[in-house]
C-alpha cells in the first residue's frame, strides 16, 4: 500500500504558550486537491507551515510520504522540502530580483543545470503561468495577479511533487481568481502532484478540491468531499459554507 | 522587583541561548558547500565601499580632537606636551581606529542588515528559502559574516592611517611638531604590533556585526514596528557586545605590551 504523501498524527502547534492547533489529525494522498478552508485567525496557514516543515509541532507528528521531519537531519530535511513548493500569502517573491531571477534562484542553488538550461526552463514556467512579456521586470512593477503567476512559477521550478497553496486567490479580483484556480487545477494534472491549499472563497474551493478541510476551534472539525461539506449537520460548518452572520462561529466586526 | 529582574534574566537567557544555537549554526554552515563568492563580495562592497566615506570622515575628527585634548591637558598637569604624538598614536592604534570604525559600522551596516533580514523574514522571503531547500542561515548570515571580518579589518587600518595622518597634520598645524618630531614621539611609543592588534580588534568587531544584526532580523516581529524594535535592539546589543569585546581583547593583549 502506497504511503500517504502527508500525514499528521494528534499535532499540536503553540506560540509564546499559546495553543494555536490541538490534536489534529489529517491523512492526505498522493495526487489529491485538498483545501483548507475556515475563518480567519484559525491556523490554517499554521497548519499548512507545519505540513510544510517551516514549523515544528509541539506534540504529534509530521510524515512526509512516512517520513518524521522531526527526526531528520538538516540535510535529509532539505531533501524532502526539495520535493515541496509553496506559494506563500504574500508571495514572498525575492524583490531585489528579476522576475527571471526569481524562477532561475532556486534552480541555480539546486539543481546542477548549465546556464541555457536554466534560462530555457525559466522562459518555460514564465510561459506556462502566462507572464513571459515580464520576464525582466521585478515584482515590484508586476500587477497582483501576475505576482500571483510568479510566486506560483517559482513555487513549481524544482518540479514538487507536492505543492501548497496558502490562499492563491487572496487580493484578486474574481477573474483573476478563477484564472489563478484554473491554472492551479492545470498545472496540478500536468505533474500529478499532490496539492493542499487555502482559501477562504467557497466557491473557489469548490472548483478545486478533491476534499475539504475545515479549521475551526484549533481544529479539523470536517475532512470531506465537496459535496459532504455542503450537507454537513455542523452548525459552524453549516455557518461558514452558507457565509451566515447569524451561528455559533464568532463573526469579527 | 524580584519578578521584574527574573524575567529579564529569563529572556536574557533564552536570548543568550537562541543567539548560541544561531552562531553554532552559522560556524558550522561555514565550511558547507556552495561557498558563496559573489554574494559575499557584494556584501563586502556593501561594508567597506559603502562605508569608507563616513569612516574616514569621522576618524579625522576623532583624532584631531584627541591630538587637542591631550595636548590641552598635559600641558596643564605636566607643563609639556612632547609626548602628545606617541600618545595619540598609542591611542589610536589600540582603541580609536578599531573602536570608532566598528561602531560606525554598527550604525551604518549593521541596522541595514538587521532591517534587510527582518523585512525578509515578515514578508515570508526567509520561509521561502527554506522550501527551495536552501538555508537562510547559509544564504544570509555567512556572506555577510566574512565581508564584515574582511570590511572591518581592511577599514580598521584605513582609519588608523588616517587617524595618524590627521593627528600629524593637526599637530604641526596647531602645536609646531615637525614631521621629525612627531614620528619620534610616535615610535617611541606603538610598534607594529599594535596595528596587529587593531586588525584582531577590527576582525573580532566585525565578527559580531553581523551575527547579532542577523539574529535580530530573524527574530523580527510583523510591522513598521517591528522592523524599528529590531533595528534599534541589534544597534545596542552590537554597541554594547563591541566595548565588552574590546575591553576583554585589551585586557588580552595587555599581557603582550
Amino acid at each position: 500500500m502506497a504511503l500517504p504523501a502527508i500525514e499528521l498524527k494528534n499535532v499540536s502547534v503553540g506560540f509564546d504558550g499559546e495553543i494555536v492547533l490541538q490534536n489534529v489529525s489529517l491523512t492526505i494522498h498522493e495526487g489529491e486537491n485538498f483545501v483548507l478552508v475556515g475563518p480567519s485567525g484559525q491556523g490554517k496557514s499554521v497548519l499548512l507551515k507545519l505540513m510544510a516543515g517551516l514549523i515544528e509541532p509541539l506534540t504529534g507528528e509530521v510524515l512526509i510520504r512516512g517520513q518524521n521531519l522531526k527526526s531528520l537531519s538538516r540535510e535529509e530535511k532539505q531533501k524532502v522540502v526539495c520535493k515541496m513548493g509553496m506559494l506563500f500569502q504574500k508571495n514572498a517573491l525575492f524583490d531585489s530580483l528579476s522576475n527571471a531571477e526569481n524562477i532561475a534562484f532556486p534552480l541555480r542553488e539546486v539543481t546542477s543545470l548549465s546556464p541555457d538550461e536554466i534560462e530555457s526552463t525559466v522562459d518555460k514556467f514564465l510561459e506556462a503561468v502566462g507572464i513571459g512579456h515580464a520576464k525582466n521586470l521585478y515584482p515590484d512593477e508586476i500587477s497582483g495577479g501576475m505576482q500571483k503567476r510568479l510566486g506560483i512559477a517559482r513555487a513549481l521550478a524544482l518540479n514538487p511533487e507536492i505543492i501548497f497553496y496558502d490562499d492563491p486567490t487572496a487580493g484578486l479580483d474574481p477573474i483573476t481568481s478563477r484564472k489563478i484556480i484554473e491554472l492551479i487545477i492545470d498545472l496540478q494534472q500536468k505533474n500529478s502532484s499532490t496539492v493542499v491549499a487555502i482559501t477562504n472563497d467557497m466557491n473557489r474551493a469548490y472548483q478545486m478540491a478533491d476534499r475539504i478541510g475545515m479549521v475551526i476551534d484549533k481544529g479539523l472539525i470536517l475532512t470531506g468531499s465537496v459535496e459532504e461539506t455542503k450537507h454537513h449537520q455542523d452548525a459552524r460548518v453549516h455557518q461558514f459554507v452558507r457565509g451566515d452572520l447569524e451561528g455559533p462561529l464568532m463573526v469579527m466586526s | 522587583m524580584i519578578g521584574v529582574l527574573g524575567s529579564h534574566l529569563m529572556s536574557g537567557g533564552h536570548h543568550i541561548k537562541e543567539f548560541m544555537g544561531m552562531l553554532s549554526h552559522t560556524l558550522t554552515s561555514i565550511f558547507r558547500p556552495p561557498i558563496r563568492i559573489k554574494e559575499t563580495f557584494q556584501q563586502l562592497f556593501f561594508v567597506a565601499n559603502g562605508s569608507l566615506v563616513i569612516v574616514v570622515f569621522c576618524v579625522c575628527f576623532a583624532a584631531m580632537v584627541t591630538i587637542l585634548e591631550s595636548s590641552f591637558h598635559m600641558k596643564i598637569v605636566i607643563q609639556n606636551d612632547s609626548m602628545v604624538p606617541g600618545f595619540a598614536a598609542m591611542l589610536i592604534l589600540r582603541e580609536l581606529g578599531s573602536v570608532v570604525t566598528a561602531l560606525l559600522l554598527t550604525s551604518r551596516v549593521g541596522a541595514g542588515m538587521s532591517a534587510e533580514v527582518g523585512l525578509m523574514k515578515i514578508t515570508e522571503q526567509v520561509d521561502a528559502l527554506k522550501m527551495l531547500g536552501i538555508d537562510p542561515v547559509q544564504y544570509l548570515v555567512v556572506p555577510r559574516l566574512f565581508a564584515c571580518i574582511i570590511g572591518a579589518t581592511i577599514l580598521t587600518i584605513v582609519a588608523d592611517i588616517t587617524c595618524i595622518y590627521s593627528a600629524f597634520v593637526i599637530s604641526e598645524a596647531y602645536l609646531g611638531f615637525t614631521p621629525a618630531l612627531f614620528l619620534t614621539a610616535m615610535r617611541r611609543f606603538v610598534d607594529f604590533q599594535d596595528l596587529i592588534f587593531s586588525m584582531i580588534k577590527g576582525a573580532a568587531f566585525g565578527s559580531v556585526i553581523p551575527l547579532i544584526s542577523c539574529y535580530y532580523g530573524f527574530r523580527c516581529k510583523p510591522g513598521a514596528e517591528g522592523v524599528g524594535s529590531a533595528t534599534t535592539n541589534s544597534v545596542v546589543a552590537s554597541s554594547v557586545a563591541i566595548i565588552v569585546i574590546d575591553f576583554i581583547l585589551s585586557y588580552i593583549f595587555s599581557h603582550f605590551y
